[in-house]
């Protein structure tokens, strides 16, 4: 028995002082994909800069909001970074899981970041939106953009981009009525939730529509959103079959294959549809802002943020992290790495506009200085899925879009009441 | 000569051996408590408040009222119609293709391994696996099943892009993927059969019906209960597939309870709500279980 208690006890330190050992510096959350993958080597060169010990957790999309808010609401301080979307900052910094910059700033003399940021990069990482304090900086600089074969719809009567929604129907219909059920004019995100909701909201802002009135309740049983829902199922009717189940993927490839003519998508997209090995179609995508409606066309922002846990233990060596990950010759790096940026400098940068996977940069920009963000709430996840519901359903044709709305609208407005 | 009193090593010793019984299991039963009683007892706490991101420790009890929201919430009364309809019909046609399949290759093919080796492959396979690849199958454009029923003259279907055969589509899955371990199960059963009140039938010209219906059916009712209750709990807590396959949609054709339920826990934070419903769950799952078990006895 004695030489048993000495076993254990000599085998319990061990595993102590190893974990103690194992301990990052700093632990970061990141999503699947290029922004996960492209902060993850920067973290890398950080580490080997530095001599500390950086911890990357990669998450799919859904998976990363979970442990971020799970470790938020037991404040576990498990994370010290997360690299988070957008709408999601509402959740986040309105239930105190984000640490608040300015008293970091201050300890370096400065009023915030610096000026090189686009303005509404910097506008999604404060709270309230644009006039609060920051909360996070901007690090991947996502805004929809409108992608479009030039060839085909210059055959089907559209020799230049597509102004407006209606352009873009009219040779759609077009492309889709000759292509033999191989061959469309538009392709849609319709999949229930996030995906449909993205896809119509660029539409929906282009008819002039807002989401929420000025008392903050849903808005949404109008003629500008009647008006964005005839439009968008009138690309539905254009785009191929089976869109209900559509997302980013199915999107990308279909244009990617050439199947599709046209259709609005994130800026990552790029890299794959000028790649050899995955693409029919490089060199023949041209990008453009998106089309106007009655008011003029505005993508939806989806910038990637970083932001310091309100429960870290390392905020000082994680705020350093963020500002040397998002100085001018990281962000430059980050996009060779796949990210769109968020700095003028580094849009404007003859070294990377000169190269034909950047040739979109003037566009994306634009889209970025013309964008919304989606409704800055912090039941946006929960709003987002009943507006998602009802979307889907009228794409599914099971439900009029008048229909739609109003449930939609009724759905929402219990939400907010709760 | 003095007598050495006993040391303290000796008594611990001594201790130990008298409470062996209590011992043994109790890192068994620490961890149990740990996984299960706590986190059940914990589930029920939470159904009784509104879950408070900003500061869990300060939610308020609000009785129930979130139980009170299972009446008026049409998602989840969209979901629990979904999952009930899923568990009917899979487990439904997995038991009938399954016990089929037993009785076949028991009667027929007993000596040709390889084939009730092949018939076991789908259920080997890791069900993300299945669900990635079955999607791929599906797409309406690129899909291998719609170029199939094109080549051969017929009309391609969109599956799970639409909104009346999406729900369909995945039943397919689990019945690809689940009649294997329904078959496995009733082939167990059948191997352990008497032979000698089947020999006595034989004698006395019974067909091949009656001796399924007075013999087979009642020998194997016990392994039957099993199964279906096995497969009924594991349908009614789909969600891999939907997760991987069709987000629940389209329009809400294809959200189950417990996807529904990561929802509502995952994505809205309405963690209170979430625990309401997943205790309404249990209480289903316990109930029709239940019912099951006391219905086989009384035909016993």
């Amino acid at each position: 028995m004695n030489k048993l208690c000495k076993a254990l006890a000599v085998a319990a330190a061990t595993v102590s002082f190893a974990a103690a050992a194992a301990a990052a510096d700093l632990t970061i959350a990141v999503p699947n994909g290029s922004e996960g993958d492209g902060l993850r080597a920067a973290a890398a060169d950080y580490s080997a800069m530095k001599g500390i010990a950086i911890d990357i957790v990669q998450a799919p999309y859904a998976n990363l909001f979970e442990k971020a808010a799970n470790a938020g609401s037991t404040k576990s301080g498990a994370y010290d970074i997360v690299l988070m979307d957008d709408p999601w900052l509402p959740f986040f910094a309105e239930n105190g899981y984000l640490e608040p910059l300015g008293a970091y700033y201050q300890a370096i003399g400065t009023d915030g970041p610096d000026n090189d940021f686009l303005a509404k990069s910097l506008a999604v990482c404060r709270s309230p939106y644009a006039t609060g304090r920051y909360v996070c900086l901007p690090y991947v600089g996502n805004a929809q953009m409108f992608f479009y074969d030039p060839e085909q719809f210059a055959k089907n009567g559209l020799t230049q981009a597509p102004d407006t929604w209606d352009d873009v129907i009219a040779a759609g219909s077009k492309i889709t009525a000759g292509g033999n059920q191989q061959n469309f004019g538009y392709v849609m995100r319709a999949a229930e939730g996030n995906p449909v909701v993205a896809d119509f909201m660029p539409i929906f802002w282009s008819y002039g529509g807002e989401m929420f009135d000025a008392n903050r309740q849903p808005n949404l049983v109008t003629p500008e959103a009647r008006k964005a829902m005839e439009v968008f199922l009138k690309l539905k009717e254009i785009s191929p079959p089976g869109v209900e189940s559509f997302n980013a993927d199915e999107v990308g490839t279909f244009m990617a294959q050439g199947t599709a003519a046209s259709s609005i998508n994130w800026p990552n997209w790029v890299a794959t549809f000028e790649d050899p090995n995955q693409s029919r179609v490089v060199g023949k995508i041209a990008y453009s802002a998106i089309p106007a409606g009655t008011h003029a066309g505005s993508s939806e922002i989806g910038h990637w943020l970083m932001g310091i846990t309100a429960d870290s233990k390392n905020k000082q060596a994680a705020f350093d992290f963020m500002i040397w990950a998002t100085s001018p010759e990281q962000i430059k790096k980050s996009v060779t790495r796949g990210n769109p940026p968020v700095r003028f400098s580094a849009f404007t940068d003859p070294e990377l506009t000169s190269k034909p996977q950047f040739r979109h940069f003037p566009v994306l920009m634009e889209a970025i200085n013309f964008s919304t963000p989606r409704p800055r709430h912090p039941k946006w996840p929960e709003i987002e899925n009943a507006f998602g519901a009802e979307l889907s359903k009228a794409v599914a044709g099971q439900i009029s879009a008048d229909e739609a709305l109003q449930r939609a609208n009724d759905a929402i407005a219990k939400i907010v009441a709760r | 000569m003095r007598a050495t009193p006993p040391t303290q090593g000796l008594a611990v010793e001594r201790w130990a051996e008298n409470n062996l019984r209590w011992l043994l299991p109790a890192p068994t039963v620490l961890v149990l408590l740990a996984l299960t009683v706590f986190p059940t007892i914990y589930m029920v706490t939470v159904a009784f408040q509104a879950f408070n991101p900003a500061d869990p420790a300060a939610s308020a009890f609000v009785g129930l009222a979130n139980f009170g929201r299972l009446f008026t919430d049409d998602k989840f009364h969209n979901a629990l119609g979904n999952t009930l309809l899923f568990t009917a019909v899979s487990v439904s046609v997995e038991f009938g293709l399954g016990l089929g399949f037993a009785l076949l290759v028991d009667r027929y093919v007993q000596r040709l391994t390889f084939i009730k080796t092949v018939l076991l492959l789908p259920m080997m396979l890791p069900p993300i696996a299945v669900a990635i690849v079955w999607k791929l199958m599906y797409q309406p454009q690129f899909g291998v099943i719609n170029d199939l029923l094109i080549r051969l003259g017929l009309e391609p279907s969109l599956w799970v892009s639409g909104h009346g055969t999406a729900m369909l589509s995945l039943i397919v899955i689990d019945i690809w993927e689940w009649t294997p371990f329904v078959f496995l199960m009733c082939l167990a059963g059948l191997a352990g059969l008497p032979s000698e009140p089947y020999e006595a039938a034989e004698i006395d010209g019974a067909g091949a019906w009656q001796k399924f219906r007075d013999l087979t059916w009642p020998f194997l009712r016990p392994v039957v209960t099993i199964i279906i209750l096995l497969r009924m709990m594991d349908a009614v807590r789909l969600f891999d597939t939907v997760f991987i396959v069709t987000y629940g949609g389209p329009a809400g054709a294809t959200e189950t309870l417990s996807y529904y339920i990561y929802k509502v826990a995952f994505r809205f934070f309405d963690i209170g709500y979430a625990a309401a419903i997943s205790l309404f769950m249990l209480a289903l799952t316990v109930g029709f279980s239940t019912w099951l078990i006391k219905r086989m006895r009384l035909e016993d």
